[in-house]
């Protein structure tokens, strides 16, 4: 299948395998894909590209696979991140050319580079919210006076059942734009492993308050930009 | 697709949103006819289906042909679907399904007819082919359930009898040339019926009854039409379409590996095995074109094991060359080799530990019956020797889990039978301690009894199914017999069991039962959480249906049966000759040791074991 690429074997060996991290979109028919099986589609996704991929040396071979930030279903984005493990040199259009042929435009990749900061350091994700609605000034006004006052509880499903969480500390800044027959939100919330705020819980907090959105209400989620503690871009 | 809040509102919207890695599109315009075609299951269920996967690349195959994938919405987006009044669409392009030329059901099994009615009635579809005018998809069946498709013969407009790849090709090729020339749906359906083997159009045929309820006849109700449809098969695998590319689902399927079909068929004639006679002749691929496909279909996908798909695979005569040619790069590339339907006469050591995937550890083997008078009864042709020596290698190499698979209810069973089940077991778990070299952990043994289901085409045909209370019985008295705690045991439900007797069995006077399901609302009876045994037996009652007539009663020799329509190759002397060395205690040898006529070489094929077959 790929066998318009140079081989595999004539890329030179490491001394040591390389950390390399893909950027990639998740976007259409792949925002209902669950992160466990993204996991799943991106390792046959590295098979079929037939990355030189380092496996890990233990009774069950896997080819390492991290993830930068976990994206939930439901959600599109174009900053997606996970690291890969390589055992030769390849250089970047490679990768990306032979990734590209093994995969489908909702799932592509857009940059490969070796990975020197680590995910710990992300912090925050830039989200974009289109929801398809009449919203007026005063709407407007409203949804505002909701995002800016603590606490500002909703119901988190967790694995040990809900609880009624205050999610106004994990909503760094937003804006709101009213448009043409709907509105947009763009929101920075926590991401990271130490304080995450789930994408939907944003709107969870608005349509137990305002009437505006229902659940018949057609929306779109973005992930536009991930973010390190100085709010600056992370990559 | 579907609107987003339509697939935020269900469980697993990845079922329904589609732009799966190697799904087909194309331009509408440019084709000449649209295919639906329809696993009437969840995504899981039939995205793990090998006919769909093959029969999808066939048709698509043509420029002139777009097929796409439709599956049973589950329960909660079918709750959605009617209350919003959306119509179903197909999978890849996200268009009605009302509007295809053909919506093409697999039948793999009995429990997915409310399932059918379902996806019918969801694309807005008139259930019955006799209300369903020129501006609807044509209605076709195929697969294993189609051996006898009288049940629902009245929602169908043409059944595909035996394998698809060449005669669904040709139907719709000559749909195409007949739309074009204006012909009407019946013309076309009459053409097929008279031109193509293999097809059986249900409308073309009148039945009448006799006073007691048996069949008296069936008869064509048109000129030219066969008298009974003959099965088609592919004569040679070697050249038969193979889909090296298939549509790789993101979530996780049932089978969720390579596939690789190494022969059609079974050499061993076993008498309740409904697979095992009406997939005859065996028909084998040669080992270079198993190498060269699977070599072909890993690259293409990245599966990460690759099963060797058979009814029996230890029966393919080239296994060593196979599983050696493959282990030369899948243990490089890190993928696993898996062997399901190991017969326990065959397992070896040197062929477990190819396909040794280190974690599993437990193994399986089917002895069928626990005496050997019945397994010879059902000609299942394995000893306890057999079992024990499996069971040993196993142990022998660090497992220590095994399973059984038994059958209650079969012909002739008796509580001595049933006692046998629970010996066989409590022996397997003696073996493991006479093993040298067992794990240091506890074995275990799991037993696991299904029930008897007589299905046509086999020599059990005529038999009646035991009762439900008599099978409930036949359970409860096993785990009374099972006494050792290493042993854990777990039997199917009897009510599913005798539903699917009478689905299996029946003939056309049960649409009326399945349109009143669909009433009521069934859908998803394979799965144990929808299917409710009492709403179905009131169902039944309701629509004057007697399922005692069609589970229960045993059938005479010469009583005219529903499925006689169809010729699947084996005869029904054969079968008969089958039933009378059944009741003898009697076995037949395997086709390969010694041809017992069963007529299936009319059939033709090529690298059989059949004697004369036609080449």
């Amino acid at each position: 299948m790929l066998s318009e690429f140079k081989k595999i074997s004539d890329y030179p060996l490491l001394e040591t395998p390389a950390t390399i991290r893909l950027g990639f979109y998740k976007k259409g028919a792949l925002q209902y894909i669950s992160h466990l099986d993204l996991q799943r589609t991106f390792q046959r996704i590295l098979s079929r590209a037939e990355l030189p991929l380092w496996y890990t040396q233990g009774f069950n071979p896997h080819p390492k696979l991290v993830f930068g930030l976990p994206l939930p279903i439901g959600c599109e984005s174009v900053c997606e991140m996970a690291d890969i493990k390589l055992t030769r040199d390849m250089p970047a259009e490679d990768i990306l050319a032979r990734l590209h042929k093994a995969t489908v435009a909702d799932l592509d990749f857009f940059a490969c580079y070796p990975a020197d900061r680590k995910f710990a350091d992300i912090d925050g994700a830039l989200y974009e919210y289109n929801i398809e609605c009449d919203v007026d000034d005063e709407m407007l006004e409203k949804i505002d006076r909701v995002l800016s006052n603590s606490p500002l509880t909703v119901l988190k499903h967790t694995k040990s059942g809900d609880k009624e969480v205050d999610i106004f500390p994990l909503i760094k800044s937003f804006k709101l734009e009213k448009l043409e027959g709907g509105l947009k939100i763009t929101a920075l919330l926590a991401a990271g492993s130490n304080q995450n705020l789930s994408s939907e819980y944003l709107l969870e907090a608005l349509r137990k308050r305002l009437i505006f959105l229902r659940e018949e209400e057609n929306y779109s989620i973005k992930r536009l930009s991930i973010h390190d503690a100085k709010g600056k871009i992370f990559k | 697709m579907y609107d987003s809040s339509l697939l935020r509102s269900v469980q697993k919207p990845g079922r329904y949103s589609g732009g799966e890695y190697g799904q087909i599109i194309k331009d509408k315009e440019k084709v000449k006819a649209r295919f639906a075609f329809c696993f009437p299951d969840s995504y899981e269920i039939g995205m793990s289906n090998l006919g769909m996967r093959i029969l999808y690349g066939v048709l698509n195959q043509s420029d002139d042909v777009w097929c796409e994938r439709v599956f049973a919405p589950w329960q909660d987006m079918t709750a959605k679907l009617r209350e919003k009044n959306i119509l179903l669409t197909a999978h890849e392009s996200g268009d009605n399904v009302r509007d295809f030329d053909f919506l093409g059901f697999t039948l793999q099994y009995e429990m997915c007819y409310t399932n059918i009615l379902n996806v019918l009635e969801l694309s807005g579809i008139p259930l019955k082919a006799e209300d369903r005018g020129e501006e609807f998809p044509i209605v076709i069946g195929g697969g294993p359930c189609a051996v006898n498709p009288e049940p629902i013969a009245e929602f169908f407009d043409l059944f595909n009898i035996g394998e698809g790849e060449e005669m669904l090709p040709e139907i719709v090729a000559l749909y195409i040339k007949m739309k074009e020339s204006g012909a009407t749906k019946k013309e076309f359906l009459l053409e097929a019926a008279r031109t193509i083997s293999g097809v059986y159009v249900p409308s073309l045929y009148d039945v009448e009854y006799n006073e007691d309820g048996t069949i008296k006849s069936y008869k064509p109700n048109a000129e030219g039409v066969p008298t009974s449809v003959k099965k088609r098969i592919v004569a040679d695998l070697d050249t038969m379409y193979f889909p090296e590319a298939v549509v790789m689902p993101y979530l996780e399927t049932v089978q969720d590996r390579i596939m690789l079909e190494v022969f059609r068929g079974c050499i061993r004639g076993c008498r309740f095995c409904q697979a095992g006679m009406i997939y005859r002749p065996v028909r084998e691929k040669s080992p270079e074109t198993l190498l060269r496909q699977a070599k072909c279909i890993y690259e293409a996908t990245g599966y990460e094991e690759i099963s060797l798909t058979s009814l029996s695979i230890s029966d393919y005569t080239k296994l060593p060359e196979l599983t050696d040619g493959l282990i030369e790069w899948t243990n490089e590339k890190k993928v696993n080799l898996s062997l399901p339907s190991l017969r326990i006469d065959s397992f070896t050591k040197e062929l477990m530990e190819k396909v040794a995937s280190v974690r599993a550890s437990s193994i399986t083997f089917a002895p069928e019956a626990g005496t050997q008078r019945l397994r010879d009864v059902i000609n299942k042709n394995v000893t306890e020797e057999d079992l024990m020596r499996s069971a040993s290698i196993a142990f022998g190499s660090g497992k220590e889990q095994v399973k059984l698979y038994f059958m209650n209810g079969l012909p002739t069973e008796t509580d001595e039978d049933i006692e046998g089940i629970a010996k066989l077991a409590k022996a397997t778990i003696e073996q493991f301690y006479a093993t040298p070299g067992h794990s240091r952990r506890a074995p275990g043994v799991t037993v696991s009894v299904s029930c008897f289901v007589p299905k046509p085409f086999t020599p059990f045909q005529w038999e009646a199914q035991d009762t439900v209370d008599e099978l409930v019985r036949k359970q409860q008295y096993l785990r009374t017999c099972i006494t050792d705690r290493k042993i854990k045991y777990h039997h199917h439900d009897a009510r599913v069991s005798h539903i699917e007797a009478v689905l299996a069995l029946g003939d056309r006077r049960l649409s009326k039962a399945l349109l009143l399901a669909h009433e009521r609302g069934f859908g998803f009876d394979a799965w144990d959480e929808y299917f409710d045994a009492e709403a179905w037996m009131k169902v039944f009652a309701d629509s004057g249906i007697d399922t005692a007539f069609y589970a229960n009663r045993r059938r005479a020799d010469d009583e005219v049966l529903p499925w006689d329509i169809i010729d699947v190759g084996v005869t029904k002397e054969f079968l008969l000759r089958e039933k009378k060395k059944a009741y003898e205690e009697k076995t037949t040898p395997s086709c390969r040791e010694q041809c017992s006529g069963c007529g299936a070489n009319c059939l033709g094929g090529k690298d059989t074991c059949c004697p004369n077959s036609k080449k």
